[in-house]
């Protein structure tokens, strides 16, 4: 198990069955992603995409191969093991936001730290930090419903970083906003992968997202049929040099 | 305690269903511990009021057909017998039908030593002795028509064509059933024109263990006579007495019974609708970490605060409205005993956690994958 790598899948079979069909969502996949990028994996619908994200988040098994995260194995472990790992290495990010309606911003991004054995000032504290990181300290009080999408799905970022997660995955973070939204949030990603050097792995069909990514991973009918360098990490490099 | 905000803010997601749902629950219980506070009053009565020590002698084909007042002088003589007392039972009202309570005459030379358990002051055993009108009432009847010692009052005769006239010379205390009046049966005989019959010898035995000797040696010694006896320890006397009221009692518990499982099945209904509306939300807590038996744990939770403030408001309704109204039973005000308001509160506390168990158990450990597949 090497630690360098965040995400290192090896050979992963994913196949499920719906009703009398067998569906293949992902075939021998292998997958190397090194700590402290921002990859973008995308791909035509079906293709597996989402599936790969769930494996990397422990939230989905694969019916054979390895999945290693953070330089721990997770393939053999047991729900409630699981469960913990989940709370201590991943941070979620979903299209729709998946926020609590009945609870503020600042309790939303609270519920991570419920799982820890943190003291309620010291969680309001990280609450406070998280919510500034993703520029939303004004709206601690504010109840989702009195939010705009593009402020939900930071609020969303907010909860899965407030834990200081060894990877962050999102699913589809821009799906379901405009275009100034969805640019504002892949932004805000790119900077906790510069800024705070966390590893991002993003589902998206978005085009712009190209533009941000250090690698892109496509995937098409349940195999990865490339790796391409996204224009994020030629921005970085030519920062660095200047 | 840290997840107890998350529950508390769940009951508020949809004030209404939850209102009506801790009414619904309410109105259940409400019915459910008004009517069976009735049988446990009289279980309760019997548990109370019953002396281990104490026999009833009475006629073996039914109190109603009497025993000569003859009979006495031979219960007194029987070995272990400390005392017997005479009664008749008058069955009078005081202004009205639904002033009702127990009033029988009794003699009253050995009142004292019969019922020593019923806390008769020496000078009201004084009184009842001297004078022939006197009477003794129960607490509960004494405060519920706001009667004083010294007072005189007339019951209607609704057995006999006549009325008696009585002044109040005592209070009954202790275990004497708390709204009993007890008169002097020589004034009753009087009255009546002296038939030489009572209903029941009351008879104290030295020792709970010599009951059976001296109810065996009683029946057997009035057996083929004009009046053959049956004697029983005084809790299966009045157990037998009210024995025509068990199919009432009976039938409320099974009513109450009914509605409970009645309303469980709507909260079991609103608590699945509920949860299943939060699939979503629970996959989310989740996938972020929450374990299975943490979302089981609140979601019961919130079913469990929700079927206990039902519980509350309706037994407390049920309590209040029983202490207001003072409906009177067959031996007494009815109200609400202790162990019927643990039986509701646990029936509430049941409802809660039945209704939401399956639906919570099914939502905490559904495939998330699964649940976030079928919103995207």
């Amino acid at each position: 198990m090497d630690a360098a790598y965040a995400v290192d899948l090896e050979s992963v079979w994913r196949i499920y069955r719906r009703d009398e069909f067998e569906v293949r969502a992902l075939e021998n996949v292998t997958i190397k992603i090194p700590a402290g990028r921002f990859v973008a994996i995308v791909g035509p619908s079906g293709s597996g995409k989402t599936t790969l994200l769930n494996l990397i988040a422990g939230i989905d098994h694969p019916i054979s191969g390895r999945v290693a995260v953070g330089g721990e194995e997770i393939t053999e472990m047991k729900e409630r093991e699981l469960a913990r790992w989940r709370a201590r290495h991943i941070g979620l990010v979903f299209q729709f936001y998946n926020l609590i309606p009945v609870l503020t911003a600042r309790e939303n991004v609270e519920l991570p730290l419920l799982l820890t054995p943190l003291k309620k000032t010291e969680r309001q504290e990280h609450v406070e930090a998280a919510l500034r990181v993703v520029g939303l300290a004004d709206r601690m009080d504010h109840y989702p419903r009195q939010l705009s999408g593009g402020q939900e799905q930071r609020v969303a970022i907010a909860r899965a970083i407030v834990t200081d997660p060894t990877i962050v995955v999102a699913d589809e973070p821009t799906g379901d906003l405009d275009a100034t939204s969805a640019e504002d949030i892949l932004t805000l990603l790119r900077e906790l992968n510069r800024r705070f050097s966390k590893t991002v792995v993003m589902v998206t069909h978005d085009p712009r997202a190209e533009r941000h990514v250090d690698e892109i991973y496509r995937l098409d009918k349940g195999v990865l049929i490339g790796i391409e360098p996204g224009k994020g990490a030629t921005e970085a490099r030519a920062a660095t040099s200047s | 305690m840290k997840y107890a905000m998350l529950v508390l803010k769940n009951l508020t997601r949809s004030k209404r269903r939850t209102i009506l749902t801790v009414l619904s629950i309410a109105v259940s219980l409400f019915i459910f511990s008004a009517l069976i506070s009735m049988p446990a009053v009289v279980n309760q009565f019997l548990a109370d009021s019953a002396s281990s020590t104490r026999v009833a002698v009475h006629n073996k084909a039914g109190v109603t057909y009497g025993i000569p007042e003859a009979y006495k002088q031979r219960v007194v003589a029987t070995p272990h017998v400390v005392a017997a007392t005479a009664q008749s039972w008058f069955g009078g009202i005081y202004h009205e039908v639904s002033d009702q309570f127990p009033n029988m005459s009794v003699d009253p030379e050995m009142v004292g030593e019969t019922w020593p358990d019923w806390d008769i002051s020496p000078q009201a055993l004084h009184d009842f002795q001297r004078v022939r009108t006197g009477a003794l009432v129960g607490k509960e009847t004494m405060k519920r028509f706001g009667f004083h010692v010294g007072q005189q009052i007339m019951l209607r005769g609704t057995i006999y064509p006549f009325n008696v006239t009585l002044d109040i010379v005592g209070v009954l205390g202790g275990k004497a059933p708390p709204s009993f009046v007890i008169f002097r049966r020589d004034y009753l005989e009087e009255v009546r024109g002296r038939p030489g019959f009572v209903d029941v010898i009351w008879v104290k035995v030295d020792n709970s263990a010599n009951i059976p000797q001296v109810s065996s040696s009683l029946d057997e010694g009035f057996a083929n006579s004009s009046s053959e006896t049956l004697t029983e320890p005084e809790a299966a006397f009045y157990g037998g007495f009210i024995a025509g009221y068990r199919v009432f009692f009976q039938l409320a518990e099974l009513m109450g019974i009914v509605v409970v499982f009645t309303i469980g099945l709507v909260a079991a209904n609103t608590a699945a609708m509920s949860i299943r509306e939060r699939r979503t939300e629970i996959a989310v807590l989740r996938s972020i970490g929450f374990p299975a038996h943490t979302i089981l744990s609140m979601l019961l939770a919130e079913s469990l605060i929700i079927a206990l403030a039902g519980g509350l408001l309706g037994c407390g309704a049920a309590y209040t409205l029983l202490k207001l109204v003072s409906v009177q039973g067959v031996v007494g005000t009815i109200r609400m005993p202790a162990p019927v308001l643990f039986a509701a509160l646990g029936a509430a506390a049941l409802i809660g956690l039945l209704s939401a168990l399956v639906p919570a158990a099914a939502a905490a450990r559904r495939n998330i994958v699964d649940v976030i597949r079928a919103v995207a």
